[in-house]
């Protein structure tokens, strides 16, 4: 423990201040105010209308035989939202990981070309970068002409859900692929030259070697493609051609109309849903990851 | 010798945890002083608080007949070669060098002048223009020590400066280093954890061990008459014994009473007895007092350093002459192989060959506390 | 095979990558107003789009406030990675850790969503009709850069032995001269790289900014946002394929900044496995 005089401690209080009052006032604040949102009505009285409206609002769908389904809207969104999260990170981390792994045994200069091409898209504006693949995946889009050009059937692609999941998997797959990458580029040669001294195959070296040492990695590139997965509402919107509703479009849809307090509500739900989720995904971290006690 | 630091009760504690307990040392002109201690034994925090780096809790640190505990280091006129040097990585051999004159404002042919004296004298001289991250570690170190002596300081202060160079290194740079020390006049606080280091360099060795200063003398004087334990096991190999001071001139230890050149102990005193393995002769087993059976046998180089069991405690002892694994032998002793020490908390703590360290020892013992 | 296979796939990845950004590239110099089937390269939107009030209107908007949210977060955000390094307390020191992680994890929709809530609770407090404005979005992004500020300034400070600074006061500095001539160039590469990204991060933000912006202030993703919910003409495209240049040579200043130091890195590594093994003539 080296530590430095105590005119330097002074300092580093001084020079920690501002940051400490302007996170405490735009990070930690702001937060409260969900919550406080949450549970109040228009005159801030207290009540759980918002949180139950969220939990009890039905709403009838018409099946195609013409009978009449009665379903929970926002359980029913909510589940939407969470399936196509899932699938979107699920389907990242097979186009992911296996890319990862290719481009850390790359040489060197190989591998900084390959990372920067996997970066450079992110510096798109994302909003024009999904509309472009509206414009490829529309019905009468460039993907269509193609195809009737070599004389096959138009597809209807726009309005599905596999459209969003493609947006979802496009706009995020970088998150997956840098975590992931930075892990293995990491990891000691050694470790791997040990394992196949000991008898190991080439693919059992990958097995019980190579991937649960880039578990880490794994599981922030999980939290970084799922949480935005989760709470978009742009990707649905062009992609899903407004049919595929999700839990951040109806957030936007009660901000549009003004209804702050239902608003809040459902980011609280979003919110205390995504902390479960992290904390699972920590706990499995801990637990897995850095095996043995401490 | 004239007088030029003194510390004077110094305590320092950090969260609760007493690092320096009541330390008084004086530092005269012109010394080479080394403070040796295991690591966490408080050597590099007396270092800080002489540099200025720490305060002391209670106590009083005097320069030159002056009180400086509240100076800041940029005002003392002591300089400091950090453990990893710290270099400044943007500013090239020159300016690394040239730094301290720069705050003073030195005018601008004399920086160059001093400069280039100074890392001739630690013969870097083309070495001028380089950047500090391109060189070795040898030389990082040079030019850390032209950096710290420019300003001249009356004392200079090493933390651990030979820790990361390799041996051979190592040995070139002590005898260096005593060089600059001899050739400038400045006197040297150097710090480190290696015995070897301290015995060969330093005029006076002042070992530390938890926050204490256990010991200051001069290489020999530590070597030969360590004064408990601690210190006789620190410094080279010893063999610590139990032993009971029956008289003047007479002990007895391991159940046999020996001749010895120490006096002045109460009657049956209670003492700690040192033997140092390359002072025990190996002789018959008819001829002897002690004998016992060779548990181990290590060749190396020089001599062979070998453990022998007499008894239940087990001894080393270097030879010469080869003695082969399981073989019974004798031990003889002379008076003047015999150094006896006064009883401290260090005793029965060290001096039993059964393992080096006391981990392994806690690992064959598992369960018990350290005992003898 | 095994290997073409993989190639192969890789490629294809890419493809997907940059299929959008290429058709975006393309379309931006289409003569025709389709965005699907190209007549003839032509520069006629990128004519339009420099008489397009609104959306250069737009663009100077965005340029002040990135730059206002770089400025403020890189002071703000330097200063705290300086005093994260420094603080004593274990129990501060990890949760200001802890807090700076929440908008990094935090999906910006709630991000968004807390700050307008606070901002509209405290405007209308104090009888405010509209409490959205420049003001309000210039918290939003400086609230969003500065984790990303500090969490490039602290690998620099926790790379840099910690003895330098103590050096250059053992070498006559005063504590501030020491800050300035030794620790401030230390830092300076993970500064330069924060406020990049931090001048990125502003310039390309949408969910923040459309939560946090009033009528009067619009940004281009806000204005972008605006343009496709209308019917979209490869004007927009052309001015993407303007930004996307821009951040692109910023990303690269910033690449080029960090290799140099990466190189620094390496150098000083090797030098560790090697320079211990030379031995030293006298």
């Amino acid at each position: 423990m080296m530590k430095l005089f105590k005119g330097r401690n002074h300092a580093s209080n001084t020079a920690l201040a501002p940051y400490s009052i302007w996170a405490f006032l735009f990070i930690i604040v702001p937060m409260v105010f969900i919550a406080y949102f949450a549970f109040t009505d228009n005159n801030f009285q207290f009540t759980t209308e918002n949180i139950s409206r969220f939990f009890t609002t039905v709403s009838n769908i018409r099946n195609e035989d013409g009978s009449i389904t009665e379903i929970h809207t926002y359980l029913v969104i909510l589940r939407r939202s969470l399936k196509l999260a899932i699938i979107s990170t699920v389907v990242c981390l097979f186009i992911g990981y296996p890319l990862a792994y290719r481009i850390a045994r790359a040489n060197k200069k190989s591998q900084k070309m390959m990372m920067t091409l996997i970066m450079i898209p992110m510096w798109m504006n994302f909003l024009i970068r999904t509309y472009a693949w509206m414009t490829i995946l529309q019905d009468a889009g460039i993907l269509n002409n193609i195809f009737t050009k070599l004389g096959m059937s138009s597809v209807r692609i726009i309005g599905t859900e596999g459209a969003v999941i493609l947006g979802m998997v496009y706009d995020y797959l970088p998150y997956m692929v840098l975590p992931i990458y930075s892990i293995m580029v990491k990891m000691d040669h050694s470790l791997i030259e040990a394992a196949h001294d000991l008898g190991c195959s080439s693919l059992s070296v990958l097995k019980r070697i190579i991937f649960p040492l880039s578990l880490p990695g794994v599981l922030s590139g999980i939290t970084m493609v799922l949480i935005p997965s989760i709470s978009t509402f742009y990707i649905s919107q062009k992609l899903g051609n407004g049919k595929i509703f999700l839990i951040g479009d109806a957030i936007e849809g009660q901000y549009v109309a003004n209804n702050l307090h239902f608003a809040a509500a459902m980011a609280f739900v979003l919110m205390v849903i995504l902390l479960v989720v992290m904390a699972l995904v920590k706990y499995f971290t801990n637990r897995y990851v850095y095996g043995g006690e401490e | 010798m004239k007088k030029i630091i003194e510390l004077k009760h110094i305590t320092k504690s950090f969260d609760e945890e007493v690092v320096l307990d009541d330390i008084s040392l004086d530092i005269h002109d012109n010394e080479f002083i080394t403070l040796l201690g295991p690591s966490g034994c408080g050597k590099t925090t007396t270092l800080r608080i002489i540099g200025g780096f720490e305060h002391p809790d209670c106590g009083d640190v005097i320069f030159m007949g002056d009180r400086i505990n509240d100076e800041p280091p940029h005002k003392r006129n002591v300089n400091t070669v950090f453990q990893k040097y710290a270099l400044f990585p943007h500013l090239n051999v020159f300016e690394n060098v040239a730094f301290p004159l720069r705050e003073k404002k030195v005018p601008k042919n004399e920086i160059k002048q001093k400069v280039e004296e100074m890392l001739s004298l630690v013969m870097l001289n083309n070495f001028a223009n380089r950047r500090v991250t391109s060189l070795s570690g040898g030389q990082q170190q040079r030019v850390a020590i032209a950096r710290a002596l420019i300003n001249k300081p009356k004392v200079l202060l090493l933390d651990e400066p030979l820790g990361a160079l390799d041996l051979k290194l190592r040995k070139d740079m002590q005898v260096e280093l005593k060089k600059i020390q001899k050739s400038t006049g400045i006197t040297f606080v150097f710090v480190t954890h290696d015995q070897e280091e301290a015995l060969s360099m330093s005029d006076t060795i002042v070992v530390m061990s938890e926050g204490k200063i256990q010991q200051i003398g001069t290489p020999t004087d530590i070597y030969n008459e360590p004064v408990n334990a601690f210190v006789a096991d620190f410094i080279g190999e010893s063999n610590i014994l139990d032993g009971v001071m029956l008289e003047d001139y007479a002990v007895k230890f391991a159940g046999h009473i020996f001749e010895c050149l120490d006096k002045g102990f109460n009657k049956n005193e209670p003492v700690d007895v040192v033997i140092r393995p390359e002072d025990v002769s190996i002789i018959p087993v008819h001829e002897a007092k002690l004998c016992g059976k060779v548990t181990s046998v290590t060749f190396l180089g020089v001599h062979y350093e070998i453990i022998v069991d007499i008894c239940g405690f087990k001894w080393m002892i270097q030879t010469t002459e080869f003695v082969a694994e399981g073989e019974e032998i004798g031990i003889d002793l002379h008076p003047d192989d015999i150094h006896i020490m006064k009883k401290s908390k260090y005793s029965g703590m060290f001096g039993d060959y059964s393992t080096y360290s006391e981990e392994a020892y806690e690992l064959a013992n598992p369960g018990g506390e350290v005992e003898e | 095979m095994k290997k073409i296979i993989s190639n192969l796939l890789t490629g294809l990845v890419y493809v997907f990558l940059f299929a959008p950004i290429v058709v975006l590239l393309v379309f931006s110099f289409n003569e025709s107003k389709s965005l699907s089937v190209f007549s003839e390269p032509s520069l006629y939107w990128y004519k339009e789009l420099l008489k397009d009030r609104n959306t250069l209107e737009a663009l100077r908007n965005t340029l002040v406030l990135a730059s206002s949210a770089t400025v403020i977060s890189t002071i703000i955000g330097t200063a705290a990675a300086w005093g994260i390094v420094r603080v004593k307390s274990k129990v501060y020191k990890a949760t200001i850790n802890t807090v700076t992680d929440i908008p990094l994890t935090n999906p910006d929709i709630i991000t968004g969503i807390s700050l307008m809530l606070m901002f509209v609770f405290v405007g209308s407090f104090f009888g405010a009709r509209n409490s959205l404005n420049f003001w309000t979005m210039l918290i939003a992004h400086v609230t969003f850069c500065l984790p990303y500020v500090i969490l490039q300034v602290l690998p620099k400070l926790r790379q840099m032995d910690k003895a330098l600074p103590e050096a250059a006061m053992d070498l006559g500095c005063t504590p501030l001269r020491a800050f300035l001539k030794v620790e401030l160039p230390e830092m300076l590469p993970g500064i330069i790289t924060g406020a990049i990204m931090a001048f990125t991060l502003s310039l390309d933000d949408f969910v923040i900014s459309y939560f946090t912006s009033g009528t009067g202030f619009q940004t281009l993703p806000i204005r972008i946002y605006s343009m496709t919910k209308k019917t979209v003409t490869p004007k927009m495209y052309a001015l993407a394929t303007i930004i996307f240049f821009i951040t692109l040579a910023l990303l690269l200043i910033s690449n080029m900044i960090d290799a140099k130091s990466d190189e620094e890195e390496e150098h000083i590594k090797k030098k560790k496995l090697f320079g211990g093994k030379t031995h030293e003539k006298n």
